[in-house]
């Protein structure tokens, strides 16, 4: 059976409850239409990591879909703090989610470590500080302090992680799950590449020729992706470069709605279960702000010169 | 035109305290907001040279409009460099190549630790926050750090709840035990009130000069530690001419400066 499949189909697959996920995103990319259908589901246990988490990791904690959390941050970038997150930890709606915490250089470097097939990886930061004191699931596994066995200096060791599965948006693919991203990248490729499987999710699936006219592009190679899943406008409230713009009056709606619990709820009986997929959230979102809004997202094309790969 | 016009505002003075503070050819973290704001007026004042990354991965980004986050889509067109956390964090930061890096947070203490994780007691906060992103790694790893807070006794502390970004720790030498690179940390905190320079030898942050409109006993009073005046201690130079024009026809022409106001920068 090929890869490509409705995105129902690649989280009933391949997502279950108790699984570690990263799901990748930095304002640019988080990959939404995934993210709707997990909620959707009703996944729950799920551990999830990223650098910068926002909105969609609200979401998915509000929601009651996570156990754990490894955080670097969390907010709802211009709109403050991410009010989901703060009712869980401060008041344990729906209900108090662990966390373990790092930064947005020893995370990175986790997922990279992991990517790479290394235990683990020294980091220059957190020293001295209380994220040295707070440790939480992961117990003494946190990190380890050692002698550096060439100075004898002091040095941090950050166990590599492994999730078990790797959701992304990205800006296209092939059939076979070759993906391809550009611009603001986050700890996005490390994060998938850290991961036993990938799902990719993409504006538009392209051919094994267009992929290879430029391949310095592609950030998952097609042996590590179970399955591709195309999502035009995908990551919507975020952005992809090249196809749409962050949409920040929709971020201010989320925020209105999910100062509540009761608001949250009804954000999410509109726009996850009120739909029953991307292409009708969509035609919901068109029809509620009309064609104009959403028309005034999408990028105006800006092409680069084109890179020639030849000998 | 005076050469150093009256009606600024407070937002527009403290953005100049920050720009004042880099060299030409400094290489700056920033983040959104002052940050990006000071460092982009030394840049067309007197650091022609100086070059600006965003920790997600953005090197000499060229925006359109001054970006909300530091994963703005404006960021992307135009830039010398996109890559990811490990390449800004990673090969730069912890390589040790950034000179300035910008932080604020909800609560700083006189040895310019930051707190931007918890208000109260950890496992039951009054006040959830957003945690540490890229603040711990620029204050342990950048070699100047310039820290913007609201000056009120709230905001300032003796002591943070919890330090989730690193200043000069529980006081001298306190870095160099934990192996953090040397010559490294906090450089000033820029108020709404006062400039506050760190000491060489204390490490506590000191008065060196009081914004005009605000007084010595003013600025020691909402400082919540026993607060040290330099000897030489003055009013902070007002923005200079040039840096008001550059502030507003070029950076930031529609004025997204003034919501500093309404957060309390007056």
């Amino acid at each position: 059976m090929g890869k490509v499949m409705s995105t129902a189909d690649a989280i009933q697959q391949f997502v279950h409850d108790g699984e570690f996920l990263f799901i990748g995103g930095y304002v640019c990319r988080p990959p939404f239409a995934a993210i709707h259908e997990i909620i959707r589901q009703k996944k729950k246990d799920l551990t999830i990591t990223r650098s910068n988490a926002a909105d969609d990791f609200d979401m998915l904690i509000g929601a009651g879909c996570v156990k754990r959390f490894i955080a670097t941050f969390i907010s709802l970038g211009v709109y403050g703090l991410a009010r989901c997150y703060r009712r869980s930890i401060e008041k344990g709606i729906p209900h108090k989610i662990e966390l373990e915490e790092y930064t947005n250089l020893s995370l990175p470097l986790m997922l990279m470590a992991g990517a790479m097939g290394m235990p683990f990886v020294p980091v220059k930061d957190m020293v001295g500080t209380d994220l040295m004191n707070i440790k939480s699931f992961m117990g003494d596994g946190k990190y380890k302090m050692i002698e550096s066995p060439f100075d004898g200096s002091p040095v941090m060791l950050a166990p590599a992680l492994h999730p078990d599965v790797a959701i992304i948006h990205v800006q296209q693919a092939d059939e076979e799950g070759n993906a391809q991203m550009w611009g603001i990248g986050g700890d996005c490729k490390w994060g998938a590449n850290a991961a036993r499987k990938v799902i990719v999710s993409c504006e538009r699936i392209v051919s094994r020729e267009t992929i290879g006219k430029d391949p310095s592009r592609t950030i998952v190679p097609a042996f590590k992706v179970v399955a591709v899943t195309e999502e035009p406008f995908g990551a919507h409230p975020g952005y992809t470069p090249g196809f749409y713009d962050m949409d920040l009056a929709y971020g201010y709606l989320y925020k209105e709605a999910s100062n509540t619990v009761e608001g949250f709820q009804a954000f999410l009986d509109e726009w996850v279960f009120g739909v029953k997929d991307r292409t009708e959230y969509v035609n919901h979102y068109i029809q509620k702000f009309g064609y104009a809004q959403y028309k005034k997202l999408q990028a105006k094309f800006d092409y680069g010169y084109p890179v020639s790969y030849t000998y | 035109m005076s050469n150093h016009p009256n009606d600024y505002i407070k937002p527009e003075l403290m953005a100049c305290c920050g720009a004042r503070e880099i060299r030409d050819g400094d290489i700056v973290v920033v983040g959104t907001g002052f940050p990006a704001m000071s460092a982009n007026i030394a840049r067309y004042t007197h650091a022609p040279k100086a070059t600006l990354m965003q920790e997600s991965g953005v090197f000499d980004a060229r925006p359109a409009r001054p970006a909300l986050s530091v994963g703005d889509p404006c960021l992307n067109p135009g830039a010398a460099m996109i890559g990811g956390l490990t390449d800004v964090m990673g090969m730069f930061l912890q390589g040790g190549w950034v000179d300035v890096g910008f932080l604020a947070g909800s609560q700083i203490d006189k040895y310019g630790n930051i707190n931007t994780t918890a208000i109260g007691d950890y496992e039951k906060p009054k006040s959830r926050l957003p945690g540490s992103g890229g603040a711990n790694p620029i204050g342990a790893l950048a070699k100047k750090v310039l820290i913007i807070a609201l000056h009120n006794t709230r905001s300032l502390a003796e002591k943070v709840d919890f330090i989730t970004t690193p200043g000069y720790l529980d006081g001298p030498g306190a870095r160099e035990r934990w192996g953090l690179p040397t010559d490294t940390g906090p450089q000033v905190i820029i108020t709404n009130k006062a400039v506050l320079r760190f000491d060489a030898t204390t490490k506590e942050a000191y008065l060196e000069s009081f914004h005009p409109g605000a007084s010595v006993d003013e600025v020691v009073k909402l400082t919540p530690w026993d607060l040290r005046v330099s000897d030489d201690v003055h009013e902070t130079e007002p923005p200079r001419a040039e840096e008001i024009r550059v502030i507003r026809e070029v950076i930031d022409p529609h004025r997204m400066i003034t919501i500093y106001e309404k957060r309390g920068y007056v």
